[in-house]
């Protein structure tokens, strides 16, 4: 029979095989397997997700990755020059990378004691190193560090502050509290619109109206005044926790009204389409019949909102904590950890006080990217071109 | 006879991210003064591609191939190479518009909704007519009476946007018209219409085109339209003319499977019962043209070994007329 | 038209209304009240120990202790009756004469900033359509990417630095030292001109990036309508047509935000009036909220949104006269 069915088919190229076999696929692939398939074609915003990947990871397991603690000192290298690793110097070469010692010096102009770079004394840089105990994800006890240099000595890769902070390590924590700031703003702002947007959009007439008036109202405020309104009333003798935990309430505060405004007018759309009025007529009450019969319709345009609304989220946190609004020291943000270049003097002094506004930048640029490539991916009609 | 426009080897391809695609290959056809051809064919046959390559108007990703010989016979008695015009020629602008006026399927996407009717037409007016201020104004007025439209000294100041889709058709054919072109491409020109402003409208450009002594290419997809309006037709399949001739002729005796199809499928009123019989199947894309005759996917009658293996010829039947069908080749060869 | 007008203008009171409900509660949001502060501020250092039945007796004074939507009265009809902002604690001094000219400072401000937003965006978002694929289009989306991520405090920063270095000291602030306290005059005007182009262009450049985006995409959106087609097989020459039709519909979208323009350049404008040293609307505001001196703070931000909501109505009716369908309520 297969012999028969060979002779009469016009034969197949392994080609139009190829070809016909990825139509099938394609043709019973799922939305979001397609979206996929779409969004993998965008090299930008690709990149973007490793970047955000791997900046979560850091972030996620800061203890292990970040040779010292938030807060550790190093009181002998105050406002400290970043310490490459190198395989050569004066003395000659080695297969081990290490930095030089440092020794403590009297500057012969203003006479204060500095900390200089001292050539003969080399310290060799070791992976997984014995370092300060702390507890990973929170309750995991390690005393293992990613790296570290030998003979007692330290390596600060990006410098040290002026309280001779490493800001490598402070980067790293850093990174986990701006990222995880942005995603409790985004989820608040979230649960926020879609109980707002989901009664307005669904209910529709007096009820949307006074919604639409109060979003209204909140939008036309000067965003960045308005979060500092609301967090210059945070108490002043509130913990770090405290500081935390109201910072990302703000933020979802804030942050609400663009997606309630996505969420209702899509809501309105479909509000009488055929299954939502029969769903309707079979008795479903309203809140089922928003989540498991309209919201579905748009999720993928839901993500993307929520993806877009990233670095505003972290932009607000970093500009609130700039100017002493947001999060407050010992906590470390990018927003605190800038708030220490705040003059035209660091950047000629100690220029890599700057390094988390390279990671600001980067993430931002990141969200923004995966999110334009998400836009992209998630309307069905960029598949024509 | 007195040839306006005469096409030669039309062949179009544009660039595009799955290789270049060919709408349209070596289509010929002609206008004289004061006649009426009409190209009709399903949406993708290439028909507008066609009319939008003789006013230039194609995108910077399509090309013509090196055999189009397009010639225009101008007003001034010049002979107009459109193919070799250059993009920003004085030539190329008196054409468009002066020359050759053309109209839209979609009114209301035709104008810009910001300016009103009257400032449009006057711009036009000012660039081929050399009137200026209140000649300008006038002249407009004149011509949305001539267009049957009611009190046009106040219409001329409306925008797009007041006014219904028939008066605005009216409005676009009084905007080509105000700069006295020769000829006169309609692309569709009633397909966006209710019926019976439909027939007012194919009304109106004959009468127009009667008074003025223009000549029109009149693209649609209905022969039935055709019927009323049109001296000659060419019938377009997958970016060829597979049949053309006199439309009185073509419509008593179609001689390509394509034309018998298209003309079966027009509901007629006399016939209530009958069942409409549409042509079968989709029109394929240009991408993926078939082998040898292009329409053999679709022909109720096509021979096997022989459609696929060759594209058909045109082969001149009688008077003015020519079908691209091997079967009329076989009958020709056989007589 | 006049209708179209009218509605515009009692929907502006209205928000402003619920603005002013809005500004008010985020007033009354920190711990402890006008009484309070006051109290300590006028005895600190005075050896008197401030004890609670002073406080309320300022609060009886000062009518703190009546309920809330009182409170909001007097505040509200204080301001629009007689533009009373009421008490500026930290100053002891009227708001009013605490605010002083720096508003019209900042309006200054606020519409350099919108020059250079739209003297930049609009050309260039055209160009960019206009050249779609070209080199100068790819490096504009870079930049417009690289300007919505880079945080405004940063480039002001960044500016700052530059211009120190290339053009010398006086670059912060709105005023060369000798001017400051200066009465008006022309030479202060030309000196305020001079330290104006800094803070303005760091607060236009994030709006410019954004609006680059929205020209763009609206004018390549433009450029493929049939009414363009249209238009050019009229015969109408290739710059009067790009002119007159696309780019026309094109800045529809950025005069419908200005509102927005607006709000981005106030919500930016505390930060990077820390950071440049501008004496204005802002950096009070900033200042206003670490000392929680609420009136202040209110007084300026209600302002500021007041500004926003009028540019939005502003922009309503510019959209109104730029589109007839908008106009005639189609």
């Amino acid at each position: 029979m297969a012999v028969l069915d060979d002779l009469r088919a016009p034969a197949e190229t392994r080609a139009e095989r190829r070809e016909r076999e990825r139509r099938e696929r394609y043709y019973a692939a799922s939305q979001w397997t397609l979206i996929w398939w779409r969004f993998r074609r965008h090299r930008a915003a690709m990149a973007g997700l490793a970047v955000l990947g791997l900046m979560a990871f850091l972030g996620l397991f800061a203890e292990f990755f970040a040779p010292y603690g938030q807060t550790t000192r190093n009181a002998q290298y105050l406002n400290g020059a970043p310490q490459w690793p190198m395989f050569c110097d004066a003395n000659g070469c080695s297969a081990r990378p290490f930095i030089h010692g440092t020794r403590t010096e009297r500057d012969p102009v203003t006479l204060r004691s500095r900390a200089v770079p001292d050539p003969d004394m080399r310290l060799y840089v070791r992976f997984f190193v014995e370092g300060e105990p702390a507890r990973l994800l929170g309750f995991l006890p390690i005393s293992t560090r990613f790296f570290g240099v030998d003979g007692g000595g330290r390596i600060h890769l990006w410098g040290t502050d002026d309280l001779g902070r490493d800001v490598f390590s402070r980067t790293l924590f850093a990174t986990r509290t701006s990222l995880s700031i942005g995603v409790m703003g985004v989820v608040i702002s979230f649960v926020l619109a879609l109980i707002i947007g989901g009664v307005a959009g669904y209910f529709g007439g007096i009820v949307d109206s006074v919604i639409q008036r109060v979003t209204e109202v909140i939008r036309v405020i000067p965003v960045i005044p308005l979060y500092m309104g609301l967090a210059a009333a945070m108490p002043r003798d509130w913990t770090t926790t405290q500081v935390y935990f109201a910072m990302t309430l703000i933020l979802g505060l804030v942050g609400w009204p663009t997606l309630a405004r996505r969420i209702r007018s899509q809501l309105l759309s479909i509000r009488n389409e055929d299954y939502v009025v029969a769903a309707r007529l079979a008795g479903a009450r309203p809140s089922r019949i928003i989540a498991t019969h309209m919201l579905p319709s748009f999720t993928s345009f839901i993500i993307v909102d929520l993806v877009i609304s990233f670095p505003y989220m972290i932009l607000s946190e970093t500009a609130l904590s700039f100017v002493g609004l947001g999060l407050r020291p010992p906590a470390v943000s990018w927003g605190v950890m800038l708030q220490q270049a705040q003059s035209v003097r660091v950047i000629e002094q100690t220029p890599w006080l700057f390094i988390p506004a390279a990671f600001v930048v980067l993430a931002v640029l990141a969200f923004t990217l995966v999110g334009d490539g998400l836009r992209d991916a998630a309307d069905p009609y960029s598949e024509a071109r | 006879m007195d040839r306006l426009l005469s096409v030669e080897n039309l062949s179009i391809s544009f660039r595009t991210d799955e290789g270049p695609i060919t709408p349209v290959q070596g289509v010929s056809f002609g206008v004289d003064r004061g006649r009426t051809l009409g190209i009709v064919g399903e949406s993708g046959s290439g028909k507008s591609v066609s009319t939008k390559a003789l006013m230039r108007l194609l995108p910077g990703s399509a090309s013509l191939s090196p055999e189009t010989r397009m010639r225009y016979r101008a007003k001034n008695g010049e002979t107009v190479a459109i193919e070799t015009l250059k993009p920003r020629d004085r030539a190329l602008r008196r054409l468009r518009g002066g020359e050759i006026g053309m109209i839209f399927q979609e009114p209301m996407a035709s104008f810009s909704p910001v300016y009103s009717i009257g400032n449009q037409m006057i711009e036009t007016i000012r660039l081929h007519r050399g009137l200026g201020g209140r000649a300008a104004r006038d002249l407009a007025v004149e011509m949305l009476a001539k267009v049957g439209i009611s009190s046009p000294e106040t219409r001329v100041d409306q925008y797009p946007h007041e006014m219904s889709g028939g008066m605005r058709q009216r409005a676009m054919i009084a905007l080509a018209l105000s700069a006295g072109p020769a000829l006169l491409i309609a692309d569709e020109p009633t397909t966006a219409l209710d019926v019976t402003i439909q027939a007012q409208v194919l009304d109106l450009m004959r009468d127009l085109q009667r008074d003025l002594g223009m000549a029109m290419i009149f693209i649609t997809h209905d022969l039935g339209v055709i019927a009323q309006i049109a001296d000659e037709v060419a019938v377009m399949y997958l970016g060829t003319i597979v049949e053309r001739g006199p439309t009185r002729e073509v419509i008593r005796r179609p001689l390509h499977p394509y034309t018998r199809g298209l003309l079966e499928a027009i509901p007629a009123i006399d016939r209530l019962d009958a069942r409409l019989k549409p042509v079968p199947g989709d029109i394929p894309s240009p991408s993926q043209r078939p082998s040898g005759c292009p329409f053999r996917t679709r022909c109720p009658e096509a021979v096997p070994g022989l459609c696929d293996r060759a594209a058909p010829r045109e082969t001149a039947v009688g008077e003015g007329r020519a079908v691209r069908c091997h079967l009329h080749d076989a009958a020709r060869a056989a007589a | 038209m006049a209708r179209f007008v009218l509605e515009r203008l009692l929907g502006m009171v209205l928000t402003l209304f619920l603005v002013s409900i809005m500004v008010y509660f985020i007033m009354e949001l920190p711990p402890g009240d006008y009484a309070d502060r006051f109290a300590f501020r006028k005895y600190s250092g005075t050896g008197v120990t401030v004890t609670e039945a002073m406080i309320e007796e300022i609060r009886r004074d000062l009518g703190l202790d009546r309920p809330a939507y009182l409170r909001y009265f007097d505040w509200i009809s204080g301001i629009v009756l007689r533009g009373d902002f009421g008490m500026a604690y930290s100053f002891l001094t009227p708001v009013t004469n605490v605010l002083g000219d720096k508003v019209w400072l900042t309006l200054g401000l606020l519409f350099a900033t919108l020059l250079i937003t739209y003297a930049v965006s609009i050309p260039i978002g055209i160009y960019a359509a206009v050249r779609r694929g070209s080199a100068a289009d790819y490096g504009l989306t870079v930049f417009s990417y690289l300007g919505l991520a880079l945080p405004n405090f940063l480039l002001a920063l960044i500016m700052l630095y530059c211009a120190n270095r290339w053009f010398g000291a006086s670059v912060g602030g709105l005023f060369s030292p000798q001017f400051e306290n200066a009465p008006w005059s022309l030479a202060k005007v030309w000196d305020l001109v001079k330290h104006l182009w800094l803070p303005a262009f760091v607060l236009a450049w994030s709006a410019v990036a954004y609006q680059l985006q929205t020209v763009r995409a609206t004018m390549s959106d433009e450029l493929n309508k049939l009414s363009v087609v249209a238009a050019r097989a009229r015969g109408v020459p290739e710059t009067r047509l790009l002119v007159k039709y696309p780019a026309r519909l094109a800045i529809n979208p950025v005069v419908s935000t200005i509102g927005f323009d607006v709000n981005r350049i106030f919500s930016e404008l505390p930060i990077v009036a820390a950071v440049l040293g501008l004496t204005e609307l802002g950096d009070l505001l900033l200042k206003a909220y670490l000392d929680l001196d609420m009136n202040v703070a209110g007084a300026i931000l209600l302002m500021l949104t007041t500004i926003i909501v009028v540019m939005n109505f502003v922009s309503d009716l510019l959209l109104g006269w730029l589109d007839p369908r908008i106009r005639m309520g189609a």
